[in-house]
């Protein structure tokens, strides 16, 4: 076989190697070079000093907030794709071909707005005189705190990641075979134990793919964490702000940034291998 | 209780919207039969398999499976385990897991699933793949794991939807056999459906034909082939030559009917009564043609024909010629037989049969 790649392929695919040098592994290159150096005066200078890397790994306040950061996007991951399944599941097997394309219109919808329009709408909602609160004030209950908490950063990370989740599943749900699910039931397997049994083994791969996105989307996320969960404790978003503005240390900030990209890196492997696997030898 | 048959169709109906699936199917399939259901596509055989799955619900009529009517019955709450054209195994389980399924729904302890999956795996012969993926297995292990799966709970009834139809010949023939052996082995009942005449004849204890919706014979294989009941049983077969006119006399023995043309002596059929002058169609099988040079003397029922073509494969040949009115015949013989002719196309030849070989048709 011939490995070399023709000249065809590489006219493709050669803009595309070029932008991601350029905008992603130059940048990573440069970050990591960054985090050896150091501040002086507020004056940064290239060095070679792990410093930066002792300081940030030392202090509990980096791994308090790196393992609330984690928590936080596995919680909305899990949250986010079981509060979708079941709106997926509906639109894809029970829905009409014409109400499905109109449901999946809907679903692209909120993308024409930015994200942080949207975040500042929810405040309106969940502040403690708003919208929700004054409805279930009517009925007798709360006020209840949404904003300024976890429940807020949660409510903005569905906010960013819902409608994404929802598209993701309905696409792979779209993919299992009618027959495998006629099958089951064939087998005397009944409707809720299909949707474990064979549905969702089956969609496997696109559904774990939707969580992995909402992860990734939630555990890098600034907006929801700053105005709806109020910024404090920080996550590592919010952290990488904090330090920079705090005299300059943006080689700090880099070591924080690279403490990031390795964790997507690794959840987002580990998630992939996970999807593929298959049974049996 | 033995002689009441398995399943009864009565009357049943199926509609999708304005469109007639099937229509007034009324048959029943005795215990331990091997019925094959067959026509074309679009023909409303799978509808009819699948609404004895309980996967379609009919519109009218009522299903009786075991004397006991099964209409409105989820498939999950009935014993009619099927294979699907696709097959429908789980990729995401292994072989042993897929077989083990269905008892793992009935909630058979771990060991016991376990045990009767792999007796079998070992009676189709596959397994030493009990831990593979299904991907990794060719066509016609893949067929043996979908039969496994579904005869494991020891089923009364198989259904099967064309479940050859993705293999090569070759294989086709060797499944053909192993399903054959299997279904008298066990002695269970199978519903087999199929587009393919040679799957349903060398199979099938009886045969289903269908054509848009309705079931236009049911009988043996050797019935079928014998007395088609119609034209359209008759043209679907492929083996006959199908003519019609008009009674003109009714003897006692023989009949005679008058074509535009042609006036046939035809045997009389012993059940079948025909007013002078009614239509009646009558088929003859094209291996009990003759052919001789044009201009010969005749005996029995004659027409002129033309040579169009062909076909000379295995141990017979087949000739195909056309009649001066636009009918296409066929004509199949021995080689021998057909040295003293001469077949090049266009030539005129004397097509030639006894009336005891016409078959008339009794649903025309």
């Amino acid at each position: 076989m011939n490995t070399r790649p023709s000249l065809f392929s590489l006219t493709f695919s050669l803009p595309l190697l070029i932008w991601q040098l350029a905008f992603f592994l130059f940048p990573l290159a440069f970050l990591v070079a960054l985090s050896f150096w150091t501040v002086r005066n507020f004056q940064m200078q290239p060095d070679f000093d792990t410093v930066n890397w002792i300081k940030i790994y030392s202090r509990g306040v980096f791994w308090d907030a790196y393992f609330r950061t984690l928590l936080m996007a596995s919680a909305s991951a899990v949250l986010i794709s079981l509060l979708a399944f079941p709106a997926s599941y509906a639109i894809s097997f029970k829905l009409r071909d014409s109400v499905k394309r109109w449901m999946i219109f809907i679903l692209i919808i909120p993308f024409f707005t930015s994200y942080l329009v949207r975040v500042y709408s929810l405040q309106v909602f969940l502040s403690d005189a708003g919208i929700l609160n004054a409805f279930l004030g009517y009925l007798g209950l709360g006020p209840y705190p949404m904003l300024n908490n976890t429940f807020g950063t949660l409510a903005g990370y569905a906010t960013l990641c819902l409608p994404l989740v929802i598209l993701l599943q309905v696409f792979s749900l779209n993919f299992v075979n009618r027959d495998l699910v006629e099958a089951a039931h064939n087998m005397r397997c009944g409707r809720l134990q299909t949707v474990l049994e064979v549905i969702i083994p089956s969609a496997k791969a696109g559904l774990v793919i939707a969580a992995l996105f909402a992860f990734i989307l939630s555990f890098g996320d600034f907006v929801s964490p700053l105005y709806l969960g109020g910024g404090n404790p920080p996550t590592l978003s919010i952290m990488i702000t904090d330090i920079t503005k705090s005299g300059q240390q943006w080689p700090r900030a880099a070591v924080v940034a690279l403490t990031m990209i390795a964790t997507l890196l690794t959840v987002a492997f580990a998630a992939i291998k996970f999807a593929y696997r298959e049974a049996g030898k | 209780m033995l002689d009441t048959p398995i399943v009864h169709f009565d009357n049943v109906v199926k509609r999708f919207g304005s469109f007639t699936a099937v229509e007034k199917a009324d048959f029943q399939i005795a215990r331990g039969e091997f019925l094959a259901i067959m026509g074309s596509s679009g023909c409303g055989k799978t509808t009819t398999l699948r609404m004895l799955a309980g996967l379609e619900d009919p519109t009218e009529g009522s299903i009786l499976l075991d004397g006991e009517q099964i209409n409105g019955k989820p498939t999950w709450e009935r014993d009619t385990p099927m294979v699907w054209q696709s097959l429908a195994l789980f990729p995401f389980l292994t072989v042993q897991e897929n077989v083990e399924f269905s008892l793992k729904m009935r909630k058979v302890p771990k060991a016991e699933r376990r045990e009767r999956a792999r007796k079998w795996l070992d009676r189709l012969d596959i397994l030493e793949f009990a831990d593979r993926n299904i991907s990794q297995l060719s066509g016609g292990q893949r067929q043996r794991v979908a039969l496994a799966r579904s005869l494991v709970t020891e089923p009364k009834i198989l259904l099967l939807d064309e479940p050859l139809s993705a293999l090569d010949a070759h294989l086709k023939v060797r499944m053909q056999s192993v399903l054959s052996s299997l279904q008298k082995d066990l002695g269970i009942t199978f519903v087999y459906v199929t587009h393919s005449m040679s799957e349903a004849f060398s199979m099938a204890d009886r045969v289903v034909i269908m054509s848009r919706g309705k079931i236009e014979q049911i009988g043996t294989p050797e019935e079928i082939y014998r007395e088609p009941h119609n034209r359209f049983v008759a043209d679907f077969l492929g083996s006959s030559n199908v003519f019609s006119g008009r009674l003109a006399s009714d003897g006692s023995s023989v009949w005679t009917v008058k074509a535009e043309h042609a006036a046939f002596t035809v045997k009389a059929p012993a059940e079948l009564q025909r007013a002078p002058g009614a239509n009646v169609a009558f088929a003859v099988s094209s291996e009990n043609m003759s052919l001789a040079p044009a201009g010969a003397s005749c005996t029995g029922n004659c027409v002129e024909a033309v040579v169009v073509g062909g076909e000379f494969a295995g141990a017979s040949a087949t000739v195909f010629l056309e009649t001066d009115q636009g009918q296409e015949l066929k004509v199949q013989k021995g080689h021998d037989e057909l040295k003293s002719v001469d077949i090049r196309a266009g030539q005129k030849l004397l097509v030639h049969w006894l009336p005891e070989h016409c078959h008339v048709l009794p649903g025309e």
